[in-house]
C-alpha cells in the first residue's frame, strides 16, 4: 500500500505507486494572488483593436478619492451645491405636492351642491 | 476615527425613501384627479417627484458602490437576492394578467359568441410583426450575453458594441409594437379581448422601456469605466431584467398572439 498526504483531510490517504514519480513536496505552489483585474484600457495590441481614440479618460480613481473624503457629509449631498439644489427641489415638490393632494382630496370628498 | 469591524454596509441617512413614498401618493391621487376631475397637475408633480427620487437614489447607490467601495461580496450577495426577489414579484404581477386572459379565453361567454377570438374581433396575424418582435427580443438576448462575456474578458470595444446593439434592438421592439398598436382594428374598450390584450401587452411594453432605460444607464456607466471584469453587478441586474422581459414576451406571443388568434 502506498500513501499520499491529503491536504483536504490533513491525513494520510491511499495512493497508487505512480504517485512516487511526482512527489507532493516538489509540486509547484499554486499562486494565491488574485488575478489582475482588467479595468480600463485593453492591453491588446493594434491588430485586433480598431483605431479607437478613448475620448474620455478614466475618472473613477479621482472620483473615488473625492467621495471618500472624511467630511461627515451624507452621500446624497457629498458633491456640494448641485446636490443641495436637487435635494431642495425634490423636497419642495414632494411637500408642496402633498399639501396640494390633501387639499384636492378634501375638496373631492365634499358632496356636490345640488 | 472609528472603523466598522464587519463587511456590511451601514448607509447614510437618506431622504429618498420619504420622497419616494410621497411621490407614490401624488401619483395615485394624481391618477384619480386626472380620471375623474380632468386635472393633470397632481399627476405631473408626482411623476416629476418620482423621477427625481429614482435618479438621486440610484445615483447614490453608484456613489456608495463604485466610488466608496461599500459593495463588498456580502453586500453584493444581498443586492443579488434583492434583484431576484423583485423580478419574482414582477413575475407574479404578470401572472395576474395571464390568469385574466386564460380565464376569459378558455371558457368564452355566450355574449362573445362562445368562441375565442370573440365574434367581431380580427386579431393581428401572429406571423407578421409579432413574429418579427419575437426575433428582435431573442436576438437582443444573444447580444446581451455577448456583452457580458466581453465584459468578463476585458474586451471593451466588443462590450460597448454588444450593449449598444442590445439597446437598439430594444428600441426597435418598442417602435414596432407602437406601430402595431396603431394597426389594430380593436381598442382596449372592445370587450374582454381588448382589455386582456392591451393590459398584458401594454404592461410588457412598459417593462421593455424600463429595461432599455436600465441598459442605457449601464452603457453610460461602462463608458465611464465603472465596471470591472470581476465586479459589474449593475450590468448583471440589467441583464437578468432584460431576460425576464424577453421570457414574458415569449409567453405573451404564444398565449395571446398565437393560441389566442
Amino acid at each position: 500500500m502506498y500513501y499520499k498526504f491529503s491536504g483536504f483531510t490533513q491525513k494520510l490517504a491511499g495512493a497508487w505507486a505512480s504517485e512516487a514519480y511526482s512527489p507532493q513536496g516538489l509540486r509547484p505552489v499554486v499562486s494565491t494572488e488574485a488575478p489582475p483585474i482588467i479595468f480600463a484600457t485593453p492591453t491588446k495590441l493594434t491588430s485586433t483593436v480598431t483605431a479607437y481614440d478613448y475620448a474620455g479618460k478614466n475618472k473613477v480613481p479621482e472620483l473615488q478619492k473625492f467621495f471618500q473624503k472624511a467630511d461627515g457629509v451624507p452621500i446624497h449631498l457629498k458633491r456640494g451645491l448641485p446636490d443641495q439644489m436637487l435635494y431642495r427641489t425634490t423636497m419642495a415638490l414632494t411637500i408642496g405636492g402633498t399639501i396640494y393632494c390633501l387639499i384636492a382630496l378634501y375638496m373631492a370628498s365634499q358632496p356636490k351642491n345640488k | 476615527m472609528t472603523h466598522q469591524t464587519h463587511a456590511f454596509h451601514m448607509v447614510n441617512p437618506s431622504p429618498w425613501p420619504l420622497t419616494g413614498a410621497f411621490s407614490a401618493l401624488l401619483l395615485t391621487s394624481g391618477l384619480v384627479m386626472w380620471f375623474h376631475y380632468n386635472s393633470a397637475t397632481l399627476l405631473s408633480l408626482g411623476l416629476l417627484a418620482n423621477t427625481l427620487t429614482m435618479y438621486q437614489w440610484w445615483r447614490d447607490v453608484i456613489r456608495e458602490g463604485t466610488y466608496q467601495g461599500h459593495h463588498t461580496p456580502i453586500v453584493q450577495k444581498g443586492l443579488r437576492y434583492g434583484m431576484i426577489l423583485f423580478i419574482v414579484s414582477e413575475v407574479f404581477f404578470f401572472a395576474g394578467f395571464f390568469w385574466a386572459f386564460y380565464h376569459s379565453s378558455l371558457v368564452p361567454t355566450h355574449d362573445l359568441g362562445g368562441c375565442w377570438p370573440p365574434t367581431g374581433i380580427t386579431p393581428l396575424n401572429p406571423l407578421e410583426v409579432p413574429l418579427l418582435n419575437t426575433s428582435v427580443l431573442l436576438a437582443s438576448g444573444v447580444s446581451i450575453t455577448w456583452a457580458h462575456h466581453s465584459l468578463m474578458e476585458g474586451k471593451r470595444n466588443n462590450m460597448n458594441q454588444a450593449l449598444l446593439i442590445t439597446i437598439l434592438l430594444g428600441v426597435y421592439f418598442t417602435i414596432l409594437q407602437a406601430s402595431e398598436y396603431f394597426e389594430t382594428s380593436f381598442s382596449i374598450s372592445d370587450g374582454i379581448y381588448g382589455s386582456t390584450f392591451f393590459m398584458a401587452t401594454g404592461f410588457h411594453g412598459l417593462h421593455v422601456i424600463i429595461g432599455s432605460t436600465f441598459l442605457i444607464i449601464c452603457l453610460l456607466r461602462q463608458l465611464n469605466f465603472h465596471f470591472t471584469s470581476k465586479h459589474h453587478f449593475g450590468f448583471e441586474a440589467a441583464a437578468w431584467y432584460w431576460h425576464f422581459v424577453d421570457v414574458v414576451w415569449l409567453f405573451l406571443y404564444v398565449s395571446i398572439y398565437w393560441w389566442g388568434s
